[in-house]
């Protein structure tokens, strides 16, 4: 994994301490998730392991560490997870639905095992794409989570995510997806959940985006979305989701990577945003929390650690806006 | 795995040997009831008694997604029961029941998760292709009562909002479909758009409140059938209710995006259902604009320092200029002079400024 360029880790140590990434700390807490089997929290949490297991292993990756977790122990982890239908559960035994699925096929695709899927599942890789394909709304162009039916723009943009990444576009309709996140389109230059819904950080990251793989990013008001993500940004430093809430560091994320998208990144200060991110690690003993002194999980460890990619901190890989994935591995799959 | 607000300090104490050894305990009697219910599912073991197995999984464990569906599994087949075949186990009326009572008590401790309020949508659709068309319309009313509980506990929670809003569209739906009353109710619409002013009133900051209202009005003035003037009378009452507000607190984002939202409906790009006032003409826009730049200038002489007001001067100036770029209620330098205090006041957003000005030429 080529770090890209400027100064290295080693450097690092020259750096403010206010200004100091404890990457070691940060590789050996996402080690250290799934050792942690003594912990009831550890069970109750096994419906986010995939999810899990993508968010540690794409950290990892812009911290210049690709190979801190075993690369078979994850993949034999990720096949078990895959239904026979195509879909991938949580973990083995879990029903399968989009969110997961979408991990699925984003590990696979940062562990460039699209090939070896094929090879121990034959037509996996068509499988998981008709899977996808099945769960859109052919009249209204959005799509499912599962076969229950719950529809949400977030898994619209997983389904775009998933199937770009795979080459298998082509399996869905993509101008009934754009009307549909045109039709959650708000005044101020957002998207919602779903036509009608208020604008979410979250939401617009989703449908930015969306647009972004469809190539239909000219139908956003560059400027007036800018402007509103832009005023995310509170005195601290820090991001909130929606106006007047407070600052988190997951929406460092969600609004960094849609401004990135957008081009307008400039327009908030990304040197205090740096500081916020980085007072949000736990200094002792790795990762990062929403805010400062809070607890740590790998969610906002890796959406704190692609913020700061996006902020162009010293020694990450680069990240890519639209998939959250290193850029190395989006431009391999994507051939762009 | 995604903690929110939960101090580390409180967190990472160190366990001692015996709470150790009781946690350990606790991780056996929860992976016990897991391998119970998902073995009871494997057998197809659709019984009452595995959905209080469940129920009683669920409560420790509202986000095991897989685990609402086996709840739906086992539910589907106990509503298809046959009466005879039922005896005295628990009728449709009362599983659904159970399960609003269930979905209630666990949206009140945890309410942003995502799997309990698609739970309470499915046995709400399931209860109305089950039960008689009164009892339905019975427990969709109650949904209100439960969102209205939901956001005077949490008045931004959007999972609330939005449910509100498609619980409305459903009590919509049932209404239209009846026979319509001799006094007939007053409309959803109506009652959700006082229902904004109540939550502005208590919090002129709930943007959520504010968003919703600018979704309603539109629907509103469809529904009463509102003629030009009608149309006019609202639109200047918004404007007075959103000018008090900002007088009360220009500081506040979600007021300023209100007023946002106003004018960009008088901007004749406007989509056309989105439109408050249709057919205005230009002299109508010019009176509007003006009012606003002459009202929100007189509240910069006691908040010279508010830079939501430089950005809202700046906002109307330039939706002006698309309308009539040879105004002379401003000049360029007013234009830049507000850039300038805004480049003083907000310098996080400085580079946003810098190309704004260079839109505003040299
Ligand atoms: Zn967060």
């Amino acid at each position: 994994m080529a770090l890209v360029s400027g100064p290295g880790r080693g450097g690092m140590s020259d750096m403010p301490v206010e200004m100091r990434l404890f990457v070691d700390k940060h590789v050996r807490y996402i080690q250290s998730l799934d050792t942690r089997k003594d912990e009831l929290e550890y069970w109750l949490t096994e419906h986010l392991r995939l999810n899990g297991l993508y968010w540690g292993l794409t950290a990892l990756h812009l911290l210049g560490h690709p190979d801190a977790l075993p690369r078979d122990e994850v993949l034999e982890f990720v096949l078990s997870c895959l239904h026979d239908n195509g879909g991938f559960g949580a973990a083995p035994g879990h029903d399968a639905h989009m969110l997961y699925t979408v991990s699925g096929v984003q590990i696979l695709a940062t562990l460039d095992a699209f090939d070896e899927l094929d090879r121990r599942v034959p037509g996996g890789r068509q499988k998981i794409g008709q899977f996808i394909a099945g769960l859109q709304d052919p009249e209204t162009g959005t799509f499912a989570g599962d076969e229950w039916g719950e529809r949400d723009t977030r898994f619209l943009y997983g389904a775009l995510n998933a199937l770009s990444l795979m080459k298998l576009l082509h399996l869905v309709n993509v101008d009934k997806a754009v009307e549909h996140i045109q039709s959650c389109a708000n005044f101020d230059g957002g998207y919602g959940t779903s036509p009608g819904a208020e604008s979410h950080s979250g939401q617009i990251f989703t449908c930015v985006s969306a647009l972004t793989i469809a190539g239909r990013l000219d139908l956003v008001d560059h400027d007036k979305l800018g402007a509103w993500l832009s005023e995310r940004q509170l005195k601290n430093g820090g991001l909130n989701g929606r106006p007047e809430k407070k600052e988190d560091v997951c929406y460092s994320w969600w609004v960094m990577s849609s401004l990135a998208n957008l081009k307008r990144l400039h327009w908030i200060d990304g040197r205090k945003l740096t500081e916020f991110i980085l007072q949000c690690q736990d200094p002792e003993l790795g990762g990062l929390a929403d805010r400062p002194g809070d607890m740590v999980d790998v969610f906002h460890t890796v959406f704190g650690i692609a913020g700061l990619s996006l902020l162009k901190y010293p020694g990450l890989a680069e990240v890519d806006p639209t998939y959250c994935m290193p850029r190395e591995v989006t431009r391999r799959c994507l051939g762009k | 795995m995604a903690s929110h607000g939960v101090s580390r300090a409180a967190a990472t104490t160190v366990r001692s040997e015996e709470a150790r050894q009781k946690e350990l305990q606790q991780i056996d009697t929860y992976k016990d009831l897991v391998n119970q219910v998902n073995a009871k599912i494997v057998e197809r073991q659709y019984t009452i008694e595995v959905l209080s197995l469940i129920t009683k999984l669920l409560n420790e464990n509202p986000e095991y997604y897989t685990i609402w569906n086996h709840r739906r599994r086992v539910l589907i087949t106990l509503l298809a029961l046959d009466p005879v075949d039922r005896g005295d186990r628990a009728s449709p009326e009362e599983l659904i029941e159970n399960d609003l009572q269930l979905t209630f008590s666990l949206l009140r401790k945890f309410p942003k998760c995502y799997w309990i309020w698609n739970h309470r949508d499915w046995i709400l659709q399931k209860g109305e292709s089950t039960l008689e068309a009164d009892t339905t319309r019975r427990l969709w009313s109650g949904e209100l009562q439960l969102v209205n509980k939901m956001l005077h506990a949490d008045s931004r929670n959007f999972h609330a909002w939005s449910y509100r809003r498609f619980v409305v569209a459903q009590l919509d739906r049932i209404q239209s479909g009846s026979i319509a009353d001799a006094e007939a109710p007053k409309s959803m619409i109506e009652l959700e758009f006082e229902y904004t002013t109540k939550m502005i009133k208590i919090n002129l900051s709930n943007f959520s409140a504010w968003h919703n209202r600018s979704r309603l009005i539109p629907r509103l003035l469809d529904e009463r059938k509102a003629d030009h003037n009608a149309r006019r009378q609202l639109f200047d009452n918004e404007l007075e209710l959103i000018c008090t507000a900002i007088n009360t607190d220009p500081f506040d984002q979600s007021i300023w995006y209100y007023h946002q939202y106003l004018m960009s409906t008088l901007a004749p790009d406007c989509p056309e259902q989105s439109k408050i006032v249709p057919n205005l003409t230009t002299e109508d826009r010019t009176k509007y604009y003006a009012h606003e730049m002459e009202y929100i200038q007189e509240i910069l002489e006691d908040e010279a320092d508010c830079k939501w007001i430089y950005e809202s001067l700046l906002h109307v100036a330039q939706c002006f200029l698309v309308i009539d770029a040879g105004t002379d209620l401003f000049t360029t330098s007013d234009m830049r002079n507000w850039l300038e205090n805004l480049q003083r006041l907000d310098p996080l957003r400085k580079g946003r400024w810098e190309e704004v000005g260079a839109s505003l030429g040299k």
